[in-house]
């Protein structure tokens, strides 16, 4: 019990250093203290006020959802389907909301502002796709059938996607930042369209924390207990479908969060228990997506790094470390 | 028989079905199965294998869904119940459940608690009394801080046995608790079963030995393909015509001192011989 305290703890430590960070680092450096006052509405110079407010908060602010929202996503297909290796992209989110995306920039690159609507349909489209495959016929419902579903999406929309960038060579450079998943710092104008679905993930997500543990111990307990094990599963993959296609409408395909960051919170806290992984996920997955990005954009400044290849380079050391270690 | 506190009308037995049919597949497995639970009895399903034991349990409990056929407990409709309200009304225990990592023994008991709590509401005083008591009742208090993992075949059937006591429903069904067990464990199993019963649960077991189930039950329901073909006590239900009929061998079940036996002629039969013994 307390190892598990001790772990959010850190966690929560580790996300507020980031967000500071985030928020101080950058082309201009803003002392702390001033990031600090001007979050709470004073101190700090004109052109400081101007960065911060406009620029650094909402981009924290994304950073920190996003990651929040991937880590999450990953924790409820991982407790939902029993399974290790889902994430958004196994239920095909990431690989919807990737094709969904480059349609807009290479079919209709005069209207990018519809990116993150087209994203977060094809997304939404991909998972309902994958739901109807997987609740149809013999055993449906069942995890195999889900993760098998998923698995064709995942390839038929990323074959899509493919064949996108082949057909039209000369556009797919402008769809490699939203390939390898990043941030921009382009005000709260994502946000305002995707808020509604992050937070009805988020809704479903808390509710099901405690199905989730008695699926743990088996569909028949989870039965006995009064849950119904395949209306479990279908809420984990409505919670997970918003949260990663609002997620990949903001910042692009940075699935690799999602699968890694809630085994990272299951070793560190040693428990698979949801009422521990799911906000653990929420943390951990913000935290590193803040420090990622911050790292990204200020290392090699001005030249902003894509986060997404970056936050796995830093991210398979430590997981790795962590798996060795684990038993 | 021991008095259960048990709502609902007096009269009504804790369980009656009639006619449950189901397919699985397209498959029927069950074709029309009866079964009566009075309180504080412990029920034995024997039967051949595929006969529909494990799919006439989780029938009545509520795990599958009967295409015809009724379930009355405590003389309501299973189809009109809750989540919630069947998890009062008896917990399943299934043979063998996933153990997933870092849980302790007093977690998963706290999670089978879960079941008398509303959505989104906090354990309760009165909830942690009873997951004490339902680790105490199925002897687990002494490892309930292990983890899961570490247990042995028995020592996770208790745990799981746990589980379902802590829904502090008055009937425990549980699906053949012993198959994976050595000989202790099975001695201890049943042993805890009797206890339990003796203490006013009604149990449901489905059992694949014969001699234990006549050792432990109060009654035998013998299911033959997809339907219950006999019950009543173990020694006047499972007699050698029975045995051959049934399961299509020769055997007889002795019982001498409170020890039971299953006399078998393993070798003994000619193909397509009468077995019927006298």
């Amino acid at each position: 019990m307390a190892r598990r305290t001790l772990v959010l703890a850190a966690l929560l430590a580790g996300l507020l250093a980031a967000a500071i960070a985030s928020m101080a680092l950058g082309a201009v450096k803003i002392p702390i203290g001033h990031v600090v006052e001007i979050l709470f509405g004073g101190g700090g110079n004109r052109t400081e006020h101007q960065i911060v407010d406009t620029l650094r908060l909402p981009r924290t602010v994304e950073a920190m959802l996003v990651g929040a929202a991937l880590g999450v996503a990953g924790a409820l297909l991982q407790g939902a389907l029993g399974n290790p290796l889902a994430s958004p992209d196994v239920i095909g989110v990431t690989p919807g909301a990737g094709f969904g995306a480059i349609l807009i920039i290479i079919l209709l690159p005069g209207s990018i502002a519809l990116l993150p609507l087209a994203a977060l349909f094809f997304g939404l489209l991909a998972a309902t796709l994958v739901f109807l495959f997987a609740w149809s016929g013999r055993n449906r419902g069942s995890t195999g059938k889900v993760v098998l579903a998923g698995i064709a999406m995942l390839s038929l929309f990323t074959a899509g996607t493919t064949s996108l960038l082949a057909a039209f060579p000369e556009r797919a450079p402008s769809a490699i930042f939203f390939i390898a998943g990043g941030l921009t710092s382009s005000g709260w104008e994502n946000l305002e369209t995707v808020w509604p679905y992050l937070l009805a993930g988020a809704l479903v997500a808390v509710t099901l924390v405690r199905p989730l543990d008695r699926l743990a111990l088996g569909d028949d307990v989870a039965a006995s207990l009064g849950s119904r094990p395949r209306l479990i599963r279908l809420g984990a993959g409505v919670a997970a479908a918003l949260l990663a296609a609002a997620s990949a409408a903001i910042a692009g395909l940075l699935g690799f969060l999602g699968l890694v960051v809630p085994h990272v919170v299951r070793m560190a806290g040693g428990t698979s228990s949801h009422t521990f992984v799911v906000p653990a996920s929420a943390l951990g997955g913000a935290a590193l997506l803040t420090a990622a990005d911050t790292l990204a954009r200020t290392l090699r400044a001005p030249i902003e790094m894509p986060v997404g290849p970056f936050m796995v380079i830093l991210g398979v050391p430590l997981f790795l470390w962590l798996l060795r270690k684990a038993v | 028989m021991a008095a259960a506190a048990q709502p609902g009308p007096a009269a009504a037995a804790l369980l009656r079905a009639r006619g449950v049919e189901i397919a699985l597949g397209g498959t029927p497995i069950l074709r029309g199965a009866d079964l009566d639970l009075e309180a504080g009895e412990l029920v034995a399903i024997v039967g051949p294998n595929g006969a529909g034991k494990s799919t006439l349990v989780r029938a009545i409990s509520g795990l599958l869904h009967p295409d015809a056929g009724s379930v009355l407990w405590s003389g309501r409709e299973m189809r009109e119940m809750r989540g919630r309200e069947l998890a009062r009304a008896r917990a399943f225990v299934p043979q063998r459940m996933p153990v997933p990592a870092g849980i302790s023994v007093r977690e998963a008991v706290t999670i089978g608690r879960s079941a008398r709590l509303r959505p989104l509401t906090r354990l309760t005083g009165d909830d942690h009394e009873g997951i004490e008591r339902a680790l105490q009742r199925a002897g687990v208090e002494r490892f309930a801080e292990r983890a899961l993992s570490t247990l042995s075949g028995g020592e996770l059937q208790r745990v799981q046995v746990a589980i379902g006591l802590a829904q502090e429903a008055p009937v425990l069904i549980a699906d053949e608790p012993t198959s994976q067990l050595d000989l202790g464990a099975t001695v201890g199993i049943a042993t805890l079963f009797r206890e339990l019963v003796g203490d006013g649960l009604t149990a449901l077991v489905v059992v694949h030995d014969l001699a234990l189930a006549a050792a432990v039950a109060d009654r035998v329901v013998v299911v033959a393909e997809g339907r219950t073909v006999a019950a009543g006590r173990p020694l006047e239900v499972l007699t050698p015509a029975r045995l051959a009929e049934t399961w299509g061998a020769d055997a007889r079940l002795v019982e001498r001192d409170g020890r039971t036996a299953l006399h078998v002629a393993w070798l003994g039969q000619e193909p397509n011989t009468d077995v019927r013994a006298p």
